[in-house]
């Protein structure tokens, strides 16, 4: 669906992360971990379209970004006084296929309906956005992505202000927009979630990338490197292991970045 | 004691002021939403040079003045968006100091010279002197205004409510926020003789923060601040009517700031006294 090859990020002449090379296949979930400052959030804006790459090549499957692309981002710039309801925010989702001159129509309604149910926000789905809580209002955004319909979806943090059980029921509709043949793309900081659900993983830090299957790349060496962890802390982590499991995780397939690969 | 409905000047003021309305109240809802409501009465102010720069040179001529006021506001307006990005000062702070370096050089042109430009009518408006002219300038602005707060409304409410979605859906959101801009100081102007330098964006802002005290959807706020901006701009023109020393554009603002707090006190998104107390 997606390449990536040699890529370089980052904001005017700042170069956040450089040699990235990684691909997103149809139906699957690639995670993008990394400390902070490590390019998540430029990297999604460069897939997005919003940063241009400052180096290397991004390849869509096809030829051109796919139209729309889903997006459900941090909430930093998003205004919860907005007046608007529950509903008016789902149907925004279906907004980017409107021309110029089109009124939303019924559909429109009738498709944020549905997702409205389907996040479980039926009573809820007139009340305006202050009034919410925050799994509430992630629940109604998971809602505007699904009405996006998109063949891409990524997700910036989606789980970061959200309760455990909210985290699990909206994971699920992840995991079935990946059965629909969906790629998506999600920024976490979970790394149990990660390990569960993505088979494929992106680290980012130390200014570049590693790239491969998740249990390959999250090995405790790799994610001292590439600043995620500190080495106190990973030899803790895996001194508390010894014992309990057979043997340390090798690290085969990874590709990319950091030039002192074990 | 409505005999005043019988005079040229005052049928025109009513035109006016209604005409005005239709077209601030979608702007100035939107200049509330986007917390840009002081750089409103900024740009207000810094389209007083373009005006009398427009003046001294080809004096009372309604297109060039509303060109001059144009360029100047929106130079303003350009010149400390890019100042923000280039420097660590942000946006505020270089449009307050512009600003005020453009109001302060207006009114030192319009003082040099000398003029038949009444600088209290300037700053206050005259919108019981109103000439055809200004007339026609209002009405175009607000059929301008219409039709393109129609064509940009959906961008324009992704962009206020999440700009970084907005920006994923579409390359042009830079353009939907000028196009606004440009809208914001057309109105001004239109404004400016009817209301005066000082008092038009009141019919701007007051209209459309007190509306966000009853309602909690775009298309009700911007009906509701139609309604509040065009009546008291009625009842503003027939209070300065009644007591005839009293310019009509600190009336209309008056009214208008009647009506902020009676929503102020008893809108549901305000202090809401009466739900209270049961």
């Amino acid at each position: 669906m997606l390449q990536a090859k040699d890529l370089a990020v980052g904001y005017g002449a700042e170069t956040v992360a450089r040699a990235l090379t990684f691909d997103v296949q149809a139906g699957e979930i690639l995670a993008v971990i990394g400390h902070n400052g490590s390019g998540k959030s430029t990297l999604v804006k460069t897939i997005l379209g919003i940063e241009s790459p400052q180096a290397g090549a991004l390849t869509w499957t096809g030829g051109t970004p796919p139209q729309p692309i889903g997006y459900l981002g941090q909430l930093t710039d998003f205004d919860r006084r907005f007046p608007m309801r529950v509903c008016d925010l789902v149907e925004t989702g279906g907004w980017s296929k409107l021309g110029f001159f089109d009124a939303a129509g019924a559909g429109a309604r009738l498709r944020a309906g549905e997702a409205i149910a389907r996040v479980g926000l039926n009573d809820i789905a007139t009340l305006p956005l202050h009034k919410l809580s925050a799994g509430q209002l992630q629940r109604a955004l998971f809602a505007r992505t699904m009405v996006q319909d998109a063949q891409v979806i990524i997700l910036d943090e989606p789980f970061a202000a959200v309760d455990q059980n909210t985290e699990a029921d909206l994971m699920d509709h992840v995991l079935g927009w990946v059965a629909e043949g969906r790629s998506v793309i999600m920024v976490l900081h979970n790394l149990s979630t990660v390990l569960h659900h993505c088979a494929r993983t992106l680290l980012l830090g130390r200014g570049t990338g590693r790239f491969g299957p998740s249990r390959a790349v999250l090995n405790a060496g790799a994610l001292v490197e590439m600043g995620y962890l500190a080495a106190d802390q990973a030899r803790w982590l895996t001194g508390s292991l010894d014992g309990v499991t057979g043997g340390g995780v090798t690290g085969g397939g990874v590709t990319g970045g950091g030039g002192a690969d074990a | 004691m409505l005999e005043f409905l019988e005079f040229d000047f005052m049928r025109k003021a009513i035109v006016a002021v209604v005409v005005l309305s239709l077209g601030m109240a979608p702007v100035g809802c939107f200049l509330v939403l986007r917390r840009l409501s002081l750089a409103g009465e900024a740009m207000s102010h810094a389209a007083i040079p373009g005006i009398a720069v427009a003046y001294s040179i080809a004096g009372l001529s309604v297109l060039s003045m509303t060109l001059g006021g144009l360029i100047a506001g929106l130079s303003v307006a350009l010149l400390s968006t890019v100042l923000a990005r280039v420097t660590l000062l942000r946006e505020d702070a270089n449009m307050a100091t512009l600003y005020l370096l453009a109001l302060a050089g207006g009114i030192f042109l319009l003082s040099v010279r000398g003029t038949a430009v009444n600088l209290e009518s300037f700053l206050f408006g005259n919108i019981l002197g109103l000439r055809a002219s200004t007339l026609i300038l209002i009405g175009a602005t607000t059929t301008v205004t219409l039709l393109v707060m129609a064509l940009i409304l959906r961008p324009l409410i992704l962009q206020t409510v999440d700009p970084v979605f907005a920006r994923s859906q579409s390359k042009h959101t830079w353009l939907i926020s000028a196009v606004f801009m440009v809208l914001v100081v057309l109105n001004l102007i239109a404004g400016f003789r009817a209301l005066g330098t000082l008092m038009a964006v009141g019919l701007m802002i007051v209209p459309a923060t007190a509306a966000r005290y009853w309602v909690d959807a775009v298309t009700p706020m911007l009906g509701l601040a139609f309604c509040f901006g065009a009546g008291s701009g009625l009842l503003g023109l027939a209070l300065s009517y009644w007591l005839s020393n009293v310019p009509s554009g600190p009336s209309i603002v008056l009214v208008c700031g009647a009506v902020f707090v009676v929503s102020l006190l008893f809108g549901r998104n305000g202090l809401n006294v009466l739900a209270r107390r049961a």
